[in-house]
């Protein structure tokens, strides 16, 4: 510039070098700033947020999400994609990339809550859990055992599988076995019932139904799976000791060996099939026997849960957890994306037919979508108050998680209902437990 | 070799340095060194490449296996040889190893006996036997989720397509008699059923491997032997298994390889239920590494494997080698 004031160009700087040297400078700045603050920007407009998640049970929910995403990111100038890979595949992916310190933006925790192995690398959730409550009530009591670790919100419930009774009304009319309130009707109803070519079933074998169907057993017999922190082991107790015994005469009065090779979905079949007068299992074998084989829907009935001995009633779910990792790129819109899903809960429970069960006591307000209007489904919008996650009353913690899935607990059942001596049994399964409780490390 | 020793004159240390470095600057012009060289560098891709994806893992292993590694903890404690006797205290491993053992030996000998007379079945003239070839391979080349889960459906306990066969024959009971077998849910049934979708998955292979060397023993040699007398069985044990050791043994090391690492069988058909009866230790591994996030335990299950294919590769290797020289 001229010391006259007018615009003299420098002959010696081109248009391209001017272009140039702007750019430069702009990209130089945008780096300082971000140097400085030592954080990418975090602003969801004109960015990418990828999710990781499972592949749901219902097909039609995965679409409907995908959908949901896209139309959210449009909204949000934010481009959206889903990875949705099987559950069991999840924890070997969460390692991948945790390992690689890179990978998707949000992840989806499902069934497998690894919110205590993975606490340190997870963002802090707690503003966002905070805010979800205040608009929607409380969050149910065990919600926090998947999603908390020592009081921080390390994850965002989503929302959790339901495990009820599935019934056949007219086979236990046939044997003036009312609609099933306890353990003992169903055991009751399982020995008439097998008699007449009905018996009933639960899994004896390594797979998750196994897992919460006993657990929810347990549970409901007065059973402590740990002391409330998590810390020990509290099985060995005399209610487990029932609820062996009670499971073995179960077995021998009403199943047949087959629940032994059962898989999750075998339960499914069994009641599609005719066969089985109840079943412990989701919704989803109730509403796809509806398409499978509508004479057995149209008997089949739904119960919550039934009460144990001492009346003590306990459902055990599955829960999905969202997490953000610290290194992931886009934590804001990761954020905003969990609430936008939260604040659209209705039309998320609706697009999984009733089977996504919501975390916040506000969505239980009835009539709930795809249930509420169902009157064989409306008995479930309760389910908040009876559920509990594995490891009950302590945290889903590592060595919960550990016992989960190396199949103790269902083998300890096994091996009662096979014939072995309950002592030995309780022997071998609490040696297995505490084995494992005491290699973790402490925190 | 030292400077002096290639004849420097002088006695100083400065001149014994420089006359060496001298001589090492003229050995590497020689054409040994040259041949050196060059060979070392053809063999540098294949070292580094197994070094790479063989020594680098089998190291991280060994260093997981003795730390509290999680998959939550990238910093992780040296903890000795703890995850081992941890490991040795628990029931459901040994009940992993027995299970192993037998799973690995009952399977190689099942597709050692199929493959062989699958084998001497192709090798004979007939017609369509390009055809049949192709086909015998297939349960080989399909993707092995794929065809497990065939198998699961065929070992159901309700809806298997075998139970329903052996029922209308009459060789067993309906479908909820005592005699209708849960092919999954009775213990040695259980192992018995995952060991014979291992056997159905591999013994073509065997067969192929065999055939491979059995087209490679010239046929004047056999119709010699045939004209002298030998009977069938002489001839294979005195004639074929001696000309085509080199390729059995490499066949059988692969096999033992790949049936004692199997996860994907047991994991799909039962994870090794019920109550451990089909457990093996790479789904125990697994199951304890991967999806409990005890990396260490895992790594220390995973690495019991080793110690049972040294023994067994060094011996197989040593025979091939003794063979070849």
């Amino acid at each position: 510039m001229s010391d006259s004031g007018h615009f003299d160009p420098d002959p010696a700087v081109s248009r391209r070098a001017l272009v140039v040297g702007a750019a430069a400078g702009l990209a130089g700045g945008t780096l300082s700033t971000m140097l400085e603050a030592r954080r990418a920007p975090a602003q969801p407009r004109g960015t990418n947020l990828r999710i990781l998640t499972w592949s749901h049970f219902v097909p039609a929910y995965d679409a409907w999400l995908d959908d949901f995403a896209r139309k959210w990111g449009e909204k949000n100038g934010v481009r959206v994609r889903i990875d949705h890979i099987p559950h069991l595949e999840l924890p070997a992916r969460w390692a991948a990339e945790f390992a690689a310190g890179a990978g998707h933006d949000l992840i989806q925790f499902a069934g497998q809550i690894f919110t205590g192995q993975y606490y340190r690398h997870l963002l802090d959730l707690s503003d966002v859990a905070t805010g979800l409550e205040k608009k929607y009530e409380k969050w149910m009591e065990n919600a926090k055992t998947a999603a908390q670790v020592k009081g921080v919100w390390y994850g965002i419930p989503d929302y959790f599988i339901t495990i009820p009774v599935l019934w056949r009304k007219d086979l236990f009319d046939s044997v003036s076995v009312p609609e099933p309130k306890t353990w003992e009707d169903l055991r009751k109803a399982a020995r008439l019932l097998k008699a007449k070519g009905h018996p009933t079933g639960m899994q004896f074998s390594h797979c998750n139904d196994a897992n919460h169907n006993w657990r929810a057993l347990m549970y409901s017999f007065g059973v402590k799976e740990t002391d409330p922190a998590g810390e020990t082991t509290a099985l060995d107790s005399k209610e487990m000791r029932e609820s062996l015994k009670f499971a073995k005469a179960m077995f021998d009065e009403g199943m047949t060996p087959e629940v032994f090779s059962w898989d999750d979905a075998s339960d499914n079949r069994f009641l599609a099939s005719g066969v089985g007068c109840w079943i412990h299992d989701a919704i989803s074998a109730f509403l796809t026997t509806k398409d499978t084989n509508p004479a057995v829907f149209q008997h089949t009935y739904v119960v919550p849960e039934v009460a144990g001995p001492g009346g003590l009633k306990w459902n055990v779910g599955e829960p999905n957890v969202w997490a953000i990792w610290k290194f992931g790129r886009n934590p804001q819109a990761a954020k905003d994306f969990i609430v936008y899903l939260t604040d659209n809960q209705k039309e998320a429970m609706q697009a999984s037919r009733g089977y996504n069960m919501p975390f916040l006591r506000k969505h239980y307000t009835k009539p709930m979508p795809g249930l509420g209007n169902d009157p064989k489904l409306a008995v479930l919008q309760e389910q908040d108050r009876i559920t509990a996650f594995f490891g009950y009353p302590g945290p889903m913690s590592p060595p919960a998680q550990e016992v989960l899935t190396t199949f103790v607990v269902p083998d300890m059942f096994t091996r009662v209902a096979r014939g072995a001596d309950l002592e030995a049994t309780m022997k071998w399964g609490l040696g297995e437990i505490r084995r494992i409780y005491s290699k973790h490390k402490a925190g | 070799m030292t400077g002096s020793a290639r004849g420097a004159p002088s006695p100083g240390a400065v001149g014994v340095a420089v006359a060496g470095r001298a001589g090492a600057r003229s050995w590497w012009r020689t054409p040994t060194a040259r041949r050196y060289v060059f060979g070392y560098s053809l063999l540098a891709p294949a070292v580094l490449y197994v070094g790479l994806l063989v020594g680098v893992p089998f190291v991280f292993s060994l260093y997981l296996a003795v730390s509290d590694a999680a998959v939550g903890e990238p910093v992780a404690r040296f903890v000795g040889l703890e995850n081992f006797a941890s490991i040795l205290e628990s029931t459901t491993f040994y009940v992993a190893l027995r299970n192993t053992l037998v799973f690995t030996v009952g399977a190689g000998i099942l597709k050692g006996l199929l493959g062989t007379t699958l084998a001497f079945l192709l090798v004979q003239p007939f017609r369509g036997r390009r055809v049949v070839r192709a086909l015998v391979v297939i349960p080989f080349t399909l993707p092995i989720a794929i065809s497990v889960l065939g198998w699961k459906w065929m070992f159901d306990s309700q809806f298997s397509v075998l139970n329903w066969a052996l029922s209308r024959v009459g060789l067993i009971g309906a479908y909820g008699s005592a005699d209708w077998p849960v092919w999954l849910g009775q213990p040695h049934l259980a192992l018995l059923s995952v060991m014979f979708v291992n056997v159905w998955r591999g013994f073509p292979f065997g067969a192929i491997v065999l055939l491979a060397g059995m087209t490679s023993v010239a046929p004047e040699i056999l119709e010699a032997a045939k004209v002298d007398g030998a009977s069938f069985l002489q001839r294979f044990r005195k004639i074929i298994v001696p000309m085509i050791a080199p390729i059995l043994f490499i066949g059988t090391a692969f096999d033992t390889v790949f049936t004692l690492s199997d996860l994907s069988i047991v994991y799909l058909l039962t994870n090794g239920g019920p109550d451990g009866a089909t457990e093996i230790l790479p789904t125990l591994a697994y199951n304890t590494g991967i999806r409990a996030g005890a990396l260490g335990r895992g790594a220390a299950i995973s690495l019991f494997l080793f110690p049972l294919l040294l023994p067994a590769m060094v011996l197989l290797l040593r025979t091939l080698r003794r063979r070849q020289y």
